[in-house]
């Protein structure tokens, strides 16, 4: 724990979380084949949402803080930021890049970096305990930003975290790797990602999403994060986005109907007979 | 010994996915008209090495770490750091396995470059930057993106390229040693076990009966056995079923973290149909989905839909396929 913190018990933590499209609720533009963003539902990306019920249920346990920051470049829905705030989190920090300056994991990462100390600052905290972020959002997909930050602030990391322990300053985790599952230990600070498996994110009632109207949600610009070195960020090369676009579907898309179970899986079975996949 | 600067860097842990780099990485440095060299490192680094020459790499950088060997990403981002300083690369391509994708984020991070995650298409543009393609949103969009910086950098979807060949005649690459010094870990390994292994390859199976979190329990699983025995099939699972609760064995996992299938018939049972899952199955060539979801995203994947619960129209599609069978056998 933060020695040196007199304000706070147990253990500070600093969550990364995304507001992101709903990719399971994006659509393509008939006519352009892209992305049509005008209709598409915000929520907050389901790994970071693993990552706040991880923060929550370590500060249930252990006593402490659980803060969540945002990179912004609109403000998200109110009943999206709300429901992060609802679940539990303190303090929910906006990073607003309304120049969006912050293109790509890069960049994203040098300002997530500063933002770290300025809130730690705001929240009287001397350094955070720990960093959790989801292991990639599911929009972009990049699983860049949790090893990046963690680099960029020379913390130790532990990717893919299924399971996390906290006993005094030192922290275990389960975490799945490619062939092979691993218990690893790490004295705190550190930086955590984790995936799904970790944890089942609560879900906020009604009245609990309605109260968090009540909780700090505190929009920083970028001429707020003291630590922001501006010259390294206009210096950054970003991935650069030519398009985005959908790539024709072969499927057929068809929803087999019928009065019955029996005459819908007989209608199945008929046309996959027609196709040759199966065959008695 | 001199070292070639420029040129194509491959890399990764895991020796498969190294020969899949030999293949876009051979492309890339035709395009660019450029040198591909391969990193090795650890215990079994000169029998690699060989490996890679004989798969057509033009140059071998064997990094030696003094003490331990570079298990960890963190590790193996420090050898992979001082083989790009070595080498100087115009493009590193790193492997796109979960280890690689963190090796790669770290490496890209202390460079201060951009990193595009894994791509599943790369060309050198006409300005010598990296072009790629890799899947946003779900599975549903693919973006075409542009990596500039020094090194372009890039992890590679696993198996999305057949491993190089091994070469006829004489494979003359160099094998250069460099040295690099490990830091002391700060994460300690308590205890590692390998993850359950099944007979059978998913990878090959012409049918494939893919469980989700549709269902609720695991001795519910027969219900599908029985339609993957009365198909011909074998069963799969998505990551909800392949993760910590084990109930398949993760080698049965389809999707980004799992494998990538090619099967004549899939048939999806209580998937949802989340990026992780749809980027292993694109592949398939008759898609069924069995969800009570009309909205659910598999449906936009699959050929046919039905729509209902699973523990009524799975039983009922295997007592159909009984009778099929008694009929027409």
């Amino acid at each position: 724990m933060t020695q040196s913190d007199e304000t706070t018990q147990g253990i500070n933590i600093l969550v990364c979380a995304k507001f992101i499209v709903d990719p399971n609720q994006l659509q393509a533009d008939a006519a352009t084949g892209k992305p049509d963003f005008k209709r598409a539902a915000y929520r907050i990306n389901t790994f970071d949402e693993n990552a706040i019920e991880a923060a929550l249920q370590l500060a249930a346990a252990h006593g402490g803080k659980v803060v969540a920051m945002s990179l912004i470049k609109q403000p998200p829905p109110r009943e999206v930021m709300l429901k992060a705030l609802a679940m539990g989190i303190s303090a929910l920090y906006l990073i607003n890049d309304e120049e969006g300056v912050a293109a790509d994991a890069l960049t994203i990462t040098q300002v997530l970096s500063a933002a770290t100390r300025t809130i730690a600052e705001r929240e009287g905290v001397a350094a955070w305990d720990l960093l959790l972020c989801g292991e990639a959002s599911v929009d972009d997909y990049n699983g860049q930003v949790g090893p990046r930050l963690g680099t960029a602030l020379d913390l130790p990391v532990i990717t893919y975290a299924s399971k996390l322990t906290l006993d005094g300053n030192r922290l275990g985790a389960d975490r799945a790797v490619d062939d092979q599952s691993e218990t690893v230990e790490v004295d705190l600070p550190a930086l955590v990602t984790v995936g799904m498996e970790i944890n089942d994110p609560r879900m906020p009632t009604v009245l609990q999403i309605m109260g968090a109207g009540r909780k700090p949600s505190i929009e920083l610009g970028l001429s707020e994060l003291g630590d922001l070195d501006r010259a390294a960020l206009a210096a950054a090369v970003p991935l650069r986005n030519v398009e985005t676009f959908a790539p024709p579907s072969s499927r057929k898309q068809v929803i087999i109907e019928g009065d019955t179970s029996q005459e819908v899986v007989e209608e199945l079975l008929r046309r996959l007979g027609a196709d040759g996949e199966v065959a008695f | 010994m001199a070292m070639q600067q420029g040129g194509i860097l491959v890399c990764s842990e895991d020796q498969q996915v190294l020969g899949e780099l030999l293949t876009i990485g051979r492309e890339l440095a035709t395009q660019a008209d450029t040198g591909l060299t391969a990193v090795v490192t650890g215990k079994e680094a000169q029998a690699w090495a060989i490996d890679a020459r004989a798969r057509g790499a033009d140059g071998i950088l064997l990094v030696n770490t003094d003490a331990s060997e570079a298990t960890s990403a963190a590790a193996f981002s420090v050898v992979l750091y001082e083989a790009i300083q070595a080498a100087a690369p115009t493009v590193l391509l790193v492997g796109g396995t979960r280890v690689g994708a963190e090796i790669a984020a770290r490496v890209a991070q202390r460079l201060g470059v951009a990193c595009a995650s894994d791509c599943m298409s790369l060309q050198i543009d006409g300005d010598g930057n990296l072009q790629v393609e890799r899947r946003v949103y779900g599975g549903r969009f693919v973006a075409r993106q542009v990596v500039c910086g020094l090194p372009r950098i890039a992890t590679v979807q696993a198996k999305r390229f057949a491993r190089a060949e091994l070469m006829d005649g004489q494979a003359a690459a160099e094998i250069i040693e460099i040295e690099a010094s490990l830091p002391a870990s700060r994460v300690r390994t308590v205890s590692v076990s390998p993850r359950s292994q099944s007979q059978e390859d998913i990878t090959k199976a012409e049918v494939l009966i893919a469980a989700g979190r549709g269902i609720k329990r695991v001795e519910d699983l027969e219900i599908l056995e029985k339609l993957a025995a009365v198909l011909g099939g074998t069963m799969a699972g998505s990551r909800p079923l392949t993760g910590d609760v084990d109930w398949l064995p993760v080698d049965r996992r389809v999707g980004l973290s799992g494998q990538t299938v090619k099967p004549n018939l899939y048939v999806a049972c209580g998937i949802s149909g989340q990026i992780e899952h749809i980027v292993g199955m694109k592949g398939a060539r008759t898609v069924v989905a069995i969800n009570n979801d009309p909205k659910a995203p598999i449906h936009a994947e699959s050929d046919y839909s039905l729509i209902g619960d699973l523990y009524e129209l799975v039983p009922e599609l295997v007592a159909a396929c009984e009778r099929a069978r008694a009929d027409g056998g």
